[in-house]
C-alpha cells in the first residue's frame, strides 16, 4: 500500500483503490467489494439455477438451463411458469430488502435498525391486517400495505427529524413506533374472523408463495426509479460515519443528506413489504454480512442487495424443500438464521464494550 | 458567568473604555498605508510592522453577531475583524463564548442575529461546498469513524471538490498526499484511525482539513487531550501553515502561553464580549489576565521567544510559601467569599 504512495509520480486513486472510469464517471473502487460482488453473483446465479431445478418433478440442470434459453422443453411449465416467477421474486425482493436496510442502518449508525425493527414493517403489517380482515379485495392489500408501511415511517421520520434525525433518536423513535403498531396489530387480530386473522398471520409471516411477475415487477421498478438515487447514495453514505459537525466542515449538509438516505431506504422497505410480507431479518443480516465480507466501515450497497437476494432465495428454496410436501414460509427460515445472528451481533457487541 | 476564585475587581467586568484595545475590533479603522481597506489587523497592529504582508482584507468578520443556546444569549452584538494571513487565537475562561464564536464563524451555529461573513459575503449567503472549500473546521472532539483507515479519512476532506459522479481526480490525490505529508502522517496512511494514539489521530484530522485546502481554517481547542510535546507539535503545524502556505488559521487554545507563543493576533474573551484584541506582546498584560480570567499574575518575556509569560502569583490557598502557611490556613475557609 505505502508503496503506492511513495512511486513518486501523482496517483490516480486513493491508496488501495482503483480508479472507475466510465464516461463521465470517476468512482474509486476497492477491490475486495468488485470480487465479493462477483462471487455473490456466482453463488446467486447457482442458487438459482437450484432453486429452479429442485422440487416435485426435479429438472435436471442441462434442462433448466434448455429451458432458460427458450429452446422449448417439456419443463417450460414448470421451470418457466411455476418457478421463475417466484425465484425473480425472492431475488428482487431480497436485494431491496438488503438495499433498504444499507441505507437504514447508515443513517442509525445502528446494525440493529432495520425496517422491520424500526416500524415500517409493522405499520405495513398492520394495514395489510385491517385489509385482510376488513374483507377489502386482495388486490388492495398490497397497495394499503404500502401506504401503511410509509405512514409509519413518515412519522417515525417525523419524530426522529426533530432534533436533526440523530441516530439515537432516529432509533429509539422507530422501535417505539414499531412496538405501538404491533399491539395495535395483535387488536385487530383478536376482534377479527379466525380465518381472516389466519390469512393475516401468514402475511405478516412474509411468504412468496401464490406469489410471482406481478410483485416482482413492482419491486423492480421501485428499485430501477430508484437507481440513479442509489448511486448517489453509494457515495452519500459515506459521510454518514461522521459526527455532524466533521460533516459540515467538508460541505455536507448532514441532515438533509440523512433524510434523503433514509428516505430511499423507506421506500424501497415499504414496496417489498408491501408486496411480499414482513419477511424478517433479510434487511437486518444481509448489510452487516456484506459490511464484514467486504471488510467495510459501513454496509457496502451492491453487495449488500446481492448478499439480501441470495439469502431469500435460499430461504425461500429451504422452506419450500426442508419439510416438502408442506411448505415453510420463507419469513419463518430467514427468523430462524436472524434470531441467531442477532444474538450473536449482540454477545459480540456486549464483548467489544467491555 | 460564573468565574469563581478570589475576584480582584469588585467592579464586575471591565468597562470597554479603560484600555485602548478592549473594544470590539471595528471593521472601518484601517492603518494608514491600507487604502480602502478594512484593518488589516486591529489598529494595534499599525505599530509594529506586520509580520506577513497581509492581503488587505480581513477574510473572516462577524457583524452584530448574536448566538445562544434555548434561552441562554452567549455571544450578543460581537463586530470582530479577524486579519488574513495570521494566526488568531482566542482565549477566554470556560464558557465564555469562545467556542462559540469559532463554531458560529464556522458555520456550525446558526446566529440568532447578525453574520458571519467571509470576504466580505455573508456565509450563509455562500453555497454550503463553497464556503466548505475556503473554509476549514476541526470542532473539538469530532467522532472517530470504526474501521477508517488514515488515508481514507483525510480523502474525506476532498469532499467539497466531489460529486457523486466525480468521485476522485488527481488533484484529490495530489491534495491528500501533500496534507499526509505536511501533517507527518503518511506513515499511517494504511492504518484505521480508531487504533492511533491521541496525538496522532489530532494530527489526522488536522490533514483531513488540509486536504480541504482552504484559505482559513479553524480549529476548536485542537490541543486538548494531548501532552505537551505534541502540543507543541501541533502548534508548530499550525505555525508553519501561516508562514509557509499564507493560510489565515484561527484557533481556540486555554493555554495563554501557548496563545502568547504563536498568535499573531490574540482575542481576549469574558462573557461574550471581547475585552482586548491586538498582538500579544502589546495586549497580554496582568491587568487584562485579572481582567479576562480573574487571576493574579506575574507577566515576564519567556526566556526563549521573549512573548509575553504568563506566571500565576500566589494565592492564599495555593501552594505558598511556607512562611506564610499558619495564616492560609485560617483563611482558606472561605476563600471564595472574598
Amino acid at each position: 500500500m505505502s508503496a503506492l504512495a511513495t512511486r513518486g509520480r501523482p496517483r490516480s486513486a486513493p491508496p488501495g483503490r482503483s480508479l472507475l472510469r466510465l464516461g463521465p464517471l470517476r468512482v474509486p473502487v476497492r477491490r475486495r467489494p468488485v470480487l465479493v460482488a462477483a462471487a455473490l453473483t456466482a453463488l446467486l446465479a447457482a442458487a438459482g439455477v437450484l432453486s429452479l431445478s429442485l422440487g416435485t418433478p426435479y429438472v435436471a440442470t442441462p434442462d433448466v438451463l434448455r429451458a432458460l434459453s427458450g429452446a422449448g422443453t417439456p419443463y417450460d411449465l414448470v421451470v418457466l411458469d411455476l418457478r421463475l416467477p417466484r425465484l425473480v421474486l425472492a431475488a428482487v425482493a431480497g436485494a431491496a430488502f438488503g438495499v433498504a436496510g444499507t441505507l437504514i442502518q447508515s443513517v442509525a449508525r445502528n446494525p440493529l435498525a432495520s425496517p422491520d425493527v424500526i416500524g415500517i414493517t409493522q405499520g405495513a403489517g398492520l394495514a395489510a391486517t385491517i385489509a385482510l380482515t376488513g374483507g377489502a379485495a386482495a388486490v388492495l392489500v398490497a397497495p394499503a400495505a404500502l401506504l401503511g408501511g410509509l405512514a409509519a415511517a413518515a412519522l417515525v421520520l417525523a419524530l426522529g427529524a426533530r432534533h436533526g434525525l440523530a441516530a439515537q433518536r432516529f432509533v429509539l423513535a422507530g422501535v417505539a413506533v414499531a412496538f405501538a403498531l404491533r399491539a395495535l396489530i395483535e387488536v385487530v387480530m383478536m376482534t377479527a374472523d379466525p380465518i381472516d386473522g389466519l390469512r393475516a398471520q401468514i402475511w405478516l409471516i412474509g411468504t412468496l408463495a401464490g406469489k410471482g411477475w406481478t410483485e416482482a415487477t413492482w419491486i423492480a421498478v421501485t428499485l430501477l426509479v430508484l437507481l440513479p438515487v442509489l448511486l448517489w447514495a453509494g457515495w452519500a453514505l459515506n459521510s454518514t460515519a461522521l459526527d455532524d459537525d466533521t460533516a459540515r466542515g467538508i460541505g455536507v449538509r448532514p441532515v438533509a443528506r440523512r433524510i434523503g438516505l433514509a428516505g430511499t431506504g423507506v421506500l424501497a422497505a415499504a414496496m417489498v413489504t408491501a408486496q411480499v410480507g414482513a419477511v424478517d431479518f433479510v434487511s437486518l443480516v444481509a448489510p452487516q454480512l456484506a459490511r464484514r465480507l467486504v471488510r467495510a466501515e459501513r454496509p457496502p450497497l451492491l453487495c449488500s442487495a446481492l448478499l439480501g437476494a441470495l439469502l431469500l432465495v435460499l430461504a425461500d428454496l429451504a422452506g419450500r424443500r426442508l419439510f416438502a410436501p408442506t411448505q415453510l414460509p420463507a419469513g419463518v427460515l430467514t427468523a430462524a438464521i436472524g434470531g441467531p445472528y442477532l444474538m450473536f451481533l449482540l454477545l459480540r457487541g456486549r464483548r467489544r464494550a467491555s | 458567568m460564573p468565574t469563581p476564585g478570589p475576584a480582584p475587581d469588585p467592579a464586575g467586568p471591565p468597562a470597554p473604555s479603560t484600555r485602548p484595545a478592549t473594544a470590539p475590533v471595528p471593521r472601518t479603522t484601517g492603518p494608514a498605508g491600507t487604502p480602502a481597506s478594512p484593518p488589516a489587523g486591529s489598529p494595534d497592529v499599525a505599530a509594529s510592522p506586520p509580520v506577513v504582508p497581509t492581503r488587505g482584507a480581513a477574510m473572516l468578520s462577524t457583524r452584530d453577531l448574536v448566538v445562544g443556546y434555548d434561552e441562554r444569549t452567549v455571544l450578543d452584538g460581537l463586530d470582530l475583524a479577524l486579519p488574513a494571513d495570521a494566526f488568531t487565537v482566542v482565549v477566554g475562561p470556560n464558557a465564555c463564548g469562545k467556542s462559540t464564536l469559532l463554531r458560529t464563524m464556522a458555520r456550525l451555529l446558526t446566529p440568532r442575529q447578525g453574520a458571519v461573513l467571509l470576504d466580505g459575503t455573508a456565509i450563509r449567503d455562500l453555497p454550503t461546498r463553497e464556503v466548505a472549500q475556503r473554509l476549514g473546521v476541526l470542532p473539538q472532539s469530532p467522532l472517530v469513524p470504526e474501521g477508517v483507515t488514515v488515508a481514507d479519512l483525510v480523502g474525506r476532506g476532498r469532499q467539497p471538490y466531489q460529486r457523486w459522479w466525480r468521485q476522485w481526480s488527481e488533484r484529490d490525490s495530489a491534495a491528500v498526499d501533500e496534507a499526509m505529508a505536511l501533517a507527518d502522517v503518511s506513515g499511517l496512511a494504511d492504518r484505521p484511525v480508531d487504533t492511533l494514539s491521541g496525538g496522532q489521530r489530532q494530527r489526522v484530522w488536522i490533514a483531513m482539513t488540509l486536504a480541504q485546502d482552504t484559505e482559513a481554517l479553524l480549529l476548536d481547542e485542537p490541543t486538548t487531550f494531548l501532552d505537551l510535546a505534541h502540543q507543541v507539535e501541533v502548534l508548530d503545524l499550525l505555525h508553519r501553515l501561516r508562514v509557509e502556505r499564507g493560510r489565515t488559521v484561527v484557533a481556540v487554545l486555554h493555554d495563554l502561553n501557548q496563545a502568547a507563543r504563536y498568535a499573531d493576533h490574540l482575542i481576549a474573551m469574558r462573557a461574550g464580549r471581547v475585552v482586548a484584541a491586538g498582538p500579544p506582546r502589546e495586549i497580554l498584560t496582568a491587568e487584562l489576565v485579572r481582567d479576562v480570567f480573574g487571576l493574579d499574575c506575574v507577566v515576564v518575556p519567556c526566556p526563549v521567544t521573549g512573548a509575553p509569560l504568563v506566571v500565576p502569583a500566589l494565592t492564599s490557598v495555593s501552594l505558598a510559601a511556607p512562611a506564610r502557611a499558619a495564616s492560609s490556613v485560617t483563611s482558606s475557609a472561605g476563600p471564595l467569599a472574598g
